[in-house]
């Protein structure tokens, strides 16, 4: 894996995805997240449902075509909040990436995008397929894990092995988006996330409503 | 059993017509008056092995209602091979049409595919409704994959729900252990400005034109309540109630 994927997965990295628990504050508030099996419950249905679709555009953003992306992306996004955070994730990581990885094609990505989806940008920035699709898969469960142990007060050594175990259903996505690296954007896979729309929404609501440790 | 069925509404002296139709077992079409259509089944379907068409053109200034009468099983059959129901749509400037079938079960070893397609014409209106059951009463649910994929001008919505992971199904990320999944799409005039919530229900404004009602429930017909109060936030919704010639659900 290149250092720019690694940098990208590391939660140093300063594109301020630390603020974003992928609806994972809203399924706490609702006691539907309480313990490290209904951790691991959440986060495998968020990875092989959102997760499989970040991953599917991050693959298939390492080949061009961002402005289709964009488009295709948004209408497989139908909560407004999540198509917000995927957007403020991604504005986040190209403030960082101006200065360290200046070049023509994210000159390209930010004049067709100049808001682009977080996936959209780690393709662009990644370039090998299955690395880009291993960064948002990490991603996708790497915030909200994160987010449990500030929540939850949950040990964050089980957290941590619950991420390990999650290894071969890492790969399997990422192995699956990989596949679609050239697929013509209107055809790529859809998968949907009812519960993280729901979720999402809530979460919105409430942020407005009260005080929430997370924008999402 | 393969079949394909076509309906075809047209705007005659100010009332909307069936024009043309074509029944083919198991897909029977029942025009009532007024511009409603009720879709049957003439016989058990869709089974394992099965792979249904249907294809909806409704002309300019039409308005057509397509309804269901009853709940679809979807069961496995003796081929191999799952089964496939398919319904394309196309709406012509100014025309409408109002999908509201009934509830689809998976039941358990089916294997379903359902696809709904839509092509509408710049001011065409649509409303499209799919509740998912996860099975009878205490059975797991076999597999179903439904797309939904609307155009106008360029797509509004795409999206393809899996059912039967349980991995995903029990998720609070999938459908967070609950037994039915209900969506509306509404391209219905304006837009919802804002999104509007509940715990387990939103009505939501998509990113490229049209509205998508979603409910997680326990039950079909609270999810049928909590779909029909997200699209009472609709500004459409007064429209589609004079319009509605049956029962408005």
């Amino acid at each position: 894996m290149d250092l720019a994927a690694l940098m990208l997965a590391d939660s140093r990295f300063p594109g301020g995805g630390h603020v974003h628990s992928g609806g994972l504050e809203e399924a706490v508030a609702r006691k539907l997240v309480t313990d490290l099996p209904s951790l691991q419950c959440f986060l495998v249905g968020r990875l092989r449902t959102a997760g499989l679709l970040n991953a599917v555009f991050a693959a298939a953003a390492t080949r061009g075509r961002f402005a289709e992306l964009d488009v295709e992306l948004d209408v497989r996004t139908p909560s407004p909040a999540q198509r917000a955070a995927s957007r403020m994730q991604g504005r986040g990581i190209a403030r960082a990436a101006r200065k360290a990885w200046p070049s023509d094609r994210l000159s390209d990505l930010l004049k067709a995008t100049p808001e682009p989806h977080h996936p959209i940008i780690v393709g662009a920035l990644v370039g090998d397929p299955r690395a880009a699709a291993q960064v948002v898969a990490y991603h996708a469960v790497t915030g909200p894990a994160t987010g449990a142990i500030r929540l939850l007060g949950l040990d964050p050594f089980g957290v941590n092995a619950i991420i390990a175990n999650l290894q071969v259903d890492m790969e399997t996505v990422a192995a699956q988006a990989e596949q679609h690296a050239n697929t013509a954007p209107a055809d790529l896979p859809a998968p949907s996330a009812p519960g993280l729309d729901l979720l999402a929404e809530a979460h919105d609501r409430h942020h407005r409503e009260e005080v929430r440790l997370f924008v999402s | 059993m393969k079949a394909r069925a076509f309906l075809s509404a047209e705007l005659v002296d100010g009332r909307t017509v069936v024009g043309e139709m074509r029944s083919m077992a198991p897909l029977r079409l029942v025009p009532r008056r007024g511009g409603v259509v009720h879709l049957v089944s003439s016989v058990t379907a869709p089974l394992g092995g099965d792979d249904l068409e249907l294809h909806v053109r409704v002309g300019p200034g039409a308005h057509l209602e397509l309804r269901g009468v009853a709940a679809t099983l979807a069961l496995p059959g003796h081929r191999p091979g799952g089964s496939r129901s398919v319904v394309r749509v196309e709406v012509d400037e100014g025309g409408s049409l109002d999908h509201v079938p009934e509830p689809t079960v998976v039941t358990r070893r089916a294997c379903h595919e359902a696809v709904f397609t839509a092509d509408l014409a710049a001011g065409a209106c649509l409303r499209t409704r799919e509740v998912l059951v996860l099975g009878r009463v205490g059975e797991p649910p076999g597999t179903l994959v439904s797309t939904l994929d609307v155009r106008r001008d360029g797509p509004l919505v795409r999206q393809t729900t899996r059912i039967g992971d349980p991995a995903t199904d029990g998720s609070p990320a999938g459908l967070a252990g609950m037994r039915v999944l209900g969506t509306e799409f509404l391209c219905w005039g304006a837009d919802v400005p804002e999104p509007v919530s509940h715990d387990w229900w939103s009505l939501v404004p998509l990113a490229r034109g049209g509205s998508l009602a979603t409910a997680l429930a326990p039950d079909a017909v609270t999810a049928e309540r909590a779909l029909a109060e997200a699209r009472r936030a609709h500004p459409g919704s007064s429209d589609l109630l004079t319009r509605s010639r049956t029962r408005f659900r």
